[in-house]
């Protein structure tokens, strides 16, 4: 049983964020994610959770971690300049292993740029915006379903692998206003981290030599332990030690590596005869898919992978692809960050082609169609 | 009066013994810092759970630390030149009097040299701070109106511990300077008590709400459009800010999916104006899901402003069922049926700000995939009560004369 319900992208986010058991959001209300707080705002207090605006984004992240060190499922929800000021916490984050859920609902940038115009330029700062060398996890939906499932499975990934995961959107996602289909709290698979199982005294929070994730006890539990933003021991103490800092690097690339089925999440549509495969994601999959529409309608064997973990990239589902397609076309709203990625994984099987604007229109699916349509003729 | 015998202890071991003290009045502190060393720690570390954070910002990881923890003991450890990084937290921190205390460590306490970089303003090295005014902490915490502030030595321990004790059995927000300097009176600079604790008062506040989906989440029926329903229909609506744009796509989408059974998407292009800015709604229904959901190629399009006829018009396509305002373009033969719709809105609804939701009528008339019946059913929930009536009357005269215009037009 579900209940379907018409709402926007934004909304589907909160009402995700809730079904996953979200219980803290401390944010500062940016155009075009402000939907999201607006709606949590209502939300949280009914189901005995907190919401909170704060003084800043940098100040948003850091409550996000620390409500979660509590114990509480945590997000927060932005847009590119307050994903900016996000990125210093966002790497203690990544370092303390602390799960929480961070939404940039993409504009065009750098800086204040278009503040109420459509980009995706944020698909490698959600990569590599924090410093260091890192993994993380990036879902991206396309629709207003998506924007409430991915929500979802962003709360499972990140308390399951306790990690961030970044949710993005864009501002034409955000805007939308469709129908979703909201399971039955029974029907839905919702994950939460493991807790310890031995005593206190026996507890390791960052026990590397796991092949799992090591269970996070909350603070204040009885639990004693250190969450630092310095390189750590196994016991959360900060470490120089060059050989427990390898071991550590082994277990974060380790942890989302090994899980990749658990992770990467994609649809094929129409691609199974295909020699032209586009590959888009978030509005741009809406745009790609009309145009695919349109020309199968005029005889084109096109099909289009759309993407619903941008990170860790799907190399696997490109490689296998790349064997059999003459011809990737990777519209996006930026220069052309993930076309790099495609064309990494291809290594020369296939032709790569990019489709880019960043100037505040939506690549029109006529647009998508003339450069599908373009090849077939030479 | 408790006390305290470590006369020779490192600045660390003597915050252990005040923890210790906290942690005997019930659940365990948990210490938040920004110093990985100080002299004496050498990573011996407290047992307590320690958060080590960036300079400043684990005064907000306090902040969600509290939201989940109502009653465990915050102890924030900082410099004072730290909590200055973080000085836009410290300022909200306070003014929402979260529950935490803030051990504000004087610098003598954090250096080994001989030279102490002393940027507390309790006294003044160095030639930096020759040239700017020192920074005041403790006195911007008065400010803010903390709950509490004060200030000790380490040296005298027991006043020192009932001084931290204090400070944690005080609800709110304290701030407590902290020096290694014995001839510092230990003493308690400035309290109030009457500002209530953010997450105290948020909670007695939300305590019995019981979840209520918003009303603005609409149950809708699962598609069930008619065999005649084509697969795509296009709706612009374009003007500016203020006339209501956004509201119509709104209530036409929902009209779609809910009276009619048909998938529906709407999609709006907004300028940063509330007001006065171009503003558009695309709402694409049909009788399959919709992909893309823009009207680039619209079936039927509706301008309410001279900017929005100058930008669309000439852009629609030759099946395109187009619409203008009055006084939005000039009339002339092939061009635009012109209704006065702004005017309908202000005649029956008394505002232009229902000159989006009247353009509905138009749109009603033009295309056989959304009945008048079913824009009034969905128009009730999205605007306030005392305003349907009147907001349906100029949606109903929209209708009329648009149809009266395709008669004679057919005839």
């Amino acid at each position: 049983m579900s209940t379907p319900s018409f709402m926007h992208s934004n909304q589907a986010i909160a009402e995700g964020a809730i079904a996953a058991g979200c219980r803290f959001y401390a944010g500062y209300p940016i155009t075009p994610s402000t939907e999201i707080a607006e709606s949590l705002s209502g939300r949280l207090p009914e189901v005995g959770g907190v919401y909170i605006q704060m003084e800043d984004e940098i100040a948003s992240m850091a409550a996000v971690i620390g409500a979660s060190l509590g114990g509480l499922k945590s997000a927060t929800a932005t847009s590119g300049p307050g994903f900016s000021l996000m990125q210093e916490n966002l790497g203690f984050a990544v370092v303390g292993e602390v799960p929480c859920v961070i939404v940039n609902v993409q504009r065009v940038g750098p800086s204040t740029g278009l503040p109420t115009k459509v980009a995706q330029g944020d698909v490698m700062q959600a990569r590599w915006g924090t410093h260091g060398d890192h993994r993380i996890i990036t879902l991206y939906p396309s629709s207003a379903q998506e924007a409430f499932d991915l929500t979802v499975k962003a709360f499972n990934l990140a308390e399951r692998f306790r990690t961030p995961v970044i949710l993005l959107s864009d501002a034409v996602v955000a805007g939308l206003l469709e129908k979703v289909d909201i399971p039955d709290p029974a029907d839905l698979e919702v994950v939460s981290r493991a807790r310890p199982t031995v005593a206190p005294e026996q507890y390791r929070p960052f026990d590397y030599s796991s092949s799992d994730i090591p269970p996070l006890a909350e603070f204040g539990s009885g639990y004693r332990f250190h969450i630092t933003g310095l390189l750590h021991d196994e016991s959360g103490a900060p470490t120089e030690d060059s050989e427990v800092v390898a071991r550590w690097w082994a277990y974060m690339q380790r942890k989302l590596d090994d899980h990749l089925d658990e992770i990467l999440d994609w649809d094929e549509i129409l691609l199974d005869d295909a020699d032209t495969a586009v590959v888009a994601y978030g509005c741009t999959a809406r745009s790609a898919e009309h145009a695919v529409e349109l020309a199968r309608e005029r005889g084109h064997r096109v099909g289009l992978l759309k993407l619903k973990t941008i990170w860790p990239f799907g190399d696997a589902i490109i490689d296998q692809l790349a064997d059999r397609i003459d011809r990737f076309v990777v519209p996006e709203l930026n220069l052309g960050q993930i076309r790099l990625e495609v064309q990494r994984v291809v290594g020369g099987r296939a032709k790569v082609e990019g489709i880019n604007r960043a100037d505040g229109l939506q690549i029109s699916p006529e647009q998508i169609l003339d450069v599908i349509a373009e090849k077939a003729l030479a | 009066m408790m006390t305290v015998e470590t006369p020779e202890m490192t600045t660390w071991e003597s915050l252990q013994d005040v923890f210790e003290i906290v942690s005997r009045r019930g659940p365990d502190p948990i210490i938040l810092s920004s110093i990985p060393y100080l002299p004496g720690d050498e990573h011996r570390h407290t047992h307590f759970p320690v958060v080590l954070g960036p300079p400043g910002r684990v005064i907000s990881m306090a902040v969600g630390l509290r939201a989940a923890l109502p009653d465990t003991p915050l102890l924030l450890v900082t410099a004072a030149d730290s909590a200055t990084l973080g000085t836009n937290h410290l300022i909200h921190t306070a003014r929402r009097n979260i529950g935490m205390t803030v051990l504000m460590l004087y610098s003598d306490l954090l250096e080994t040299g001989d030279i102490p970089v002393d940027r507390t303003g309790w006294t003044s090295t160095g030639y930096q701070v020759e040239m700017e005014q020192a920074e005041t902490p403790l006195e911007w915490a008065i400010a803010l109106q903390a709950s509490l502030v004060g200030r000790g030595s380490l040296l005298n321990p027991s006043e020192f511990a009932n001084l931290i004790v204090e400070a944690v059995e005080t609800p709110g927000f304290s701030v407590i300077g902290v020096t290694g300097d014995p001839t510092l009176r230990t003493e308690v600079m400035s309290r109030r008590s009457d500002w209530p604790e953010y997450f105290a008062t948020y909670r007695a506040w939300s305590e019995g709400m019981a979840p209520s989906p918003p009303s603005s989440i609409r149950p809708v029926p699962p598609a069930q459009p008619r065999s005649s329903t084509p697969a795509r229909i296009e709706v612009r609506i374009a003007g500016i800010g203020g006339q209501g744009v956004k509201l119509a796509g709104t209530v036409l989408s929902e009209a779609a999916a809910l009276g009619e059974g048909l998938w529906a998407t709407q999609f709006g292009d907004y300028g940063s104006a509330t007001r006065g800015g171009p503003s558009r709604v695309d709402v694409v229904m049909g009788s399959r899901p919709i992909s893309y959901p823009a009207a680039d190629n619209s079936d039927i399009l509706i301008v309410l402003s001279r900017e929005a006829a100058a930008a669309h018009l000439t852009h629609a396509g030759p099946g395109a069922a187009c619409v203008a305002d009055e006084g939005t373009v000039e009339p002339g033969p092939g061009g635009p049926l012109i209704v006065p719709i702004t005017q309908l809105a202000r005649e029956h609804a008394g505002t232009p700000i229902a000159t989006g939701v009247t353009s509905l009528g138009c749109v009603a008339a033009l295309s056989d995939a959304v009945a008048l019946s079913s824009l009034k059913i969905a128009l009730p929930t999205r605007i306030p009560e005392r305003s349907v009536e009147s907001n349906l009357r100029a949606m109903e005269a929209a209708y009329k004369l648009t149809a009266d215009l395709i008669r004679g037009n057919q005839t």
